[in-house]
Parts: structure tokens; C-alpha cells; sequence
């Protein structure tokens, strides 16, 4: 009962993730992120304004260690552009392989992602549901908010100081606070933090 | 011979300069940089299109093109769309 008005209070807080799962149409989005659940790398082609197709990579670390590769298709299923802001539900999800103690089991993933921002303010929420057969089904959520100290504008370095909560029941450390910085210029952005639970995080984006 | 084909290129220069324009189109949503590099680089693989400069501040996109043919409204609006933005409205300046 107590976790699920956390969450509740999570998803009422901020909604959230590290970047948009779908770029610009032709666009290609290469994102690595480092932090205390493990090694995330993931690759996306834009081939529509509300589809994207790529390539999903996990080594889960901080609890049962394996790793998960296998195709994933990104929906954009609503955006709001506002004159101020703009806001996503994306839904990424996908199915492949789960690597553990030297087994290959089935894996499937699916995952429902909110966000909201505007120059100075952002806000997200993330739910996902993973299923590695015979390795473990997990339930993963994560909020982020954050600000900017200027509004930067197009050709600027831009600045966000922000703070991500982490809640993955399958964890050994399953409630995580991570205070991050993230930079970004054209096409390059990069995230780094250190957590609750003394990780470092280090996450970069790129688009080409 | 080389006289005529001078005045050939220049009247092409001239006649091409003569039909250049700014277009500006203001869009919602553009409130990251980081996502509207999509903007620059879909506009800048036009072949009419000579420059396109983003301003978060204004909302505004500003596109220089090459010739009057190049981007027609319905065009820009659909790059626009295509990129994630949505068009509120549309200026020509010669």
C-alpha cells in the first residue's frame, strides 16, 4: 500500500526519461546511460513522426547481473505543442534475448513514458515492465524534474540541474535519489550524476 | 563568345538573387534545442534552401531559400510536422 502511494505520488509529481525515443523523420539517435541499474545502449531510426525502429541493449547490474538485446519500436501516441512547452506520451517496446549464467531465455519489454517541458522546466515519468523468462519479470519506474538556470536559447550551451528518483522493486537498492547536471549543444547531450546509493552516472545522447 | 557567356551567368545570378526570399514560420513546441536540430537538418537538405536559423526566444524559424519555386507552404508545413513541430504561421519576405 505504502509503495503504491509512492508511485501514485511519483506519477502526480513529475512525469520522465533521458531523452525523446523518437527524433526527427530520417533522424538517427544513438543514446549510452550509465548508472546504478547497469549499461543501457540503444539505437533508433526516425522513419515517421510517430514511429521509430531500433535496436535495444541492456547489462543489468545491481541485482541479478545479465544482459538483454533484442529490436524495439518507439510510438509517439500524443503531443501537445504549446506556445510555451511541449508535451509526449511515447511507448517503447520490444522483445529479444535475456543472457543469464550463460543461458539464453526469451525477453519482452515494454515501457510508457510522459514528459513536459518548457526552457526553464522539465518534468517526466517512466514505467517499465520487463520479462526475462526464468531470469525475472521486473517492474521499474522512474521521475525526473529539473530547471534551467537561463533559458538557452538555439545556438547556446544549454544547463539543467536535476533530480531523478528512481523505483525498481528488483534492485538491491530499491528506492535510488540521483542529483544530475546535464549539457547539451546541437546535436550532443550529456547527463552526469551521482546517486543515493553512491553510483556514478554518466549518460550521453547523440543525433545524426 | 566568352563576353556572352559572362552576361549568361551573371543574368542567372541576378535572376536567381532577384527571386530569393526569407521565409519565417512560426512554430509551438519549440522549446529544446536539442530537438530542433531535427529542424536544421531537414530544412538544409532542401536543394532550394540556402540558410535556416532556429530562435527558441521568437518560436521562429527563418528560412533563406534559392529561388521562388523552392518551398511552397504546404512543404514547409510537412517538414515542419515531420520533425516533431507544429506551424502557426507563415511570412514571406523577398
Amino acid at each position: 500500500m505504502k509503495k503504491a502511494i509512492m508511485a501514485a505520488a511519483l506519477f502526480a509529481f513529475a512525469q520522465t526519461a533521458e531523452a525523446k525515443p523518437i527524433s526527427y523523420v530520417g533522424g538517427v539517435m544513438a543514446m549510452q546511460e550509465n548508472d546504478e541499474t547497469g549499461h543501457t545502449l540503444s539505437l533508433d531510426y526516425t522513419f515517421d513522426p510517430h514511429y521509430a525502429v531500433g535496436l535495444y541493449a541492456k547489462e543489468e547490474e545491481n541485482g541479478k547481473h545479465y544482459t538483454t538485446i533484442g529490436p524495439q519500436l518507439n510510438t509517439l501516441i500524443q503531443r501537445w505543442n504549446l506556445p510555451d512547452g511541449q508535451a509526449n506520451i511515447f511507448n517503447s517496446t520490444g522483445a529479444g534475448v535475456s543472457r543469464f549464467h550463460g543461458e539464453n531465455n526469451a525477453a519482452a519489454w515494454t515501457s510508457m513514458l510522459a514528459d513536459y517541458e518548457t526552457r526553464r522546466i522539465f518534468t517526466s515519468y517512466e514505467a517499465r515492465f520487463t520479462y526475462a523468462d526464468h531470469i525475472e519479470n521486473a517492474f521499474w519506474q522512474r521521475a525526473r524534474v529539473g530547471f534551467a538556470p537561463y533559458a538557452a536559447n538555439y545556438d547556446d550551451v544549454a544547463t539543467w540541474f536535476m533530480v531523478q528518483v528512481d523505483d525498481h522493486p528488483t534492485k538491491n537498492d530499491t528506492w535510488v535519489v540521483t542529483p544530475l547536471v546535464r549539457f547539451f549543444y546541437k546535436t550532443t547531450l550529456v547527463e552526469a550524476g551521482y546517486s543515493s546509493n553512491h553510483h556514478l552516472m554518466a549518460n550521453w545522447v547523440l543525433q545524426f | 563568345m566568352r563576353k556572352l557567356l559572362f552576361a549568361l551567368i551573371m543574368l542567372m545570378i541576378i535572376s536567381n538573387a532577384a527571386y530569393a526570399e526569407t521565409i519565417k514560420a512560426k512554430v509551438n513546441g519549440l522549446v529544446c534545442a536539442f530537438c530542433a536540430t531535427g529542424i536544421e537538418k531537414t530544412f538544409k537538405a532542401q536543394p532550394a534552401v540556402s540558410d535556416v536559423k532556429v530562435d527558441l526566444e521568437k518560436k521562429l524559424v527563418t528560412i533563406d531559400t534559392k529561388s521562388l519555386q523552392g518551398l511552397d507552404d504546404a512543404t514547409i508545413t510537412k517538414l515542419l510536422t515531420d520533425a516533431g513541430y507544429t506551424v502557426t504561421d507563415i511570412t514571406r519576405e523577398k
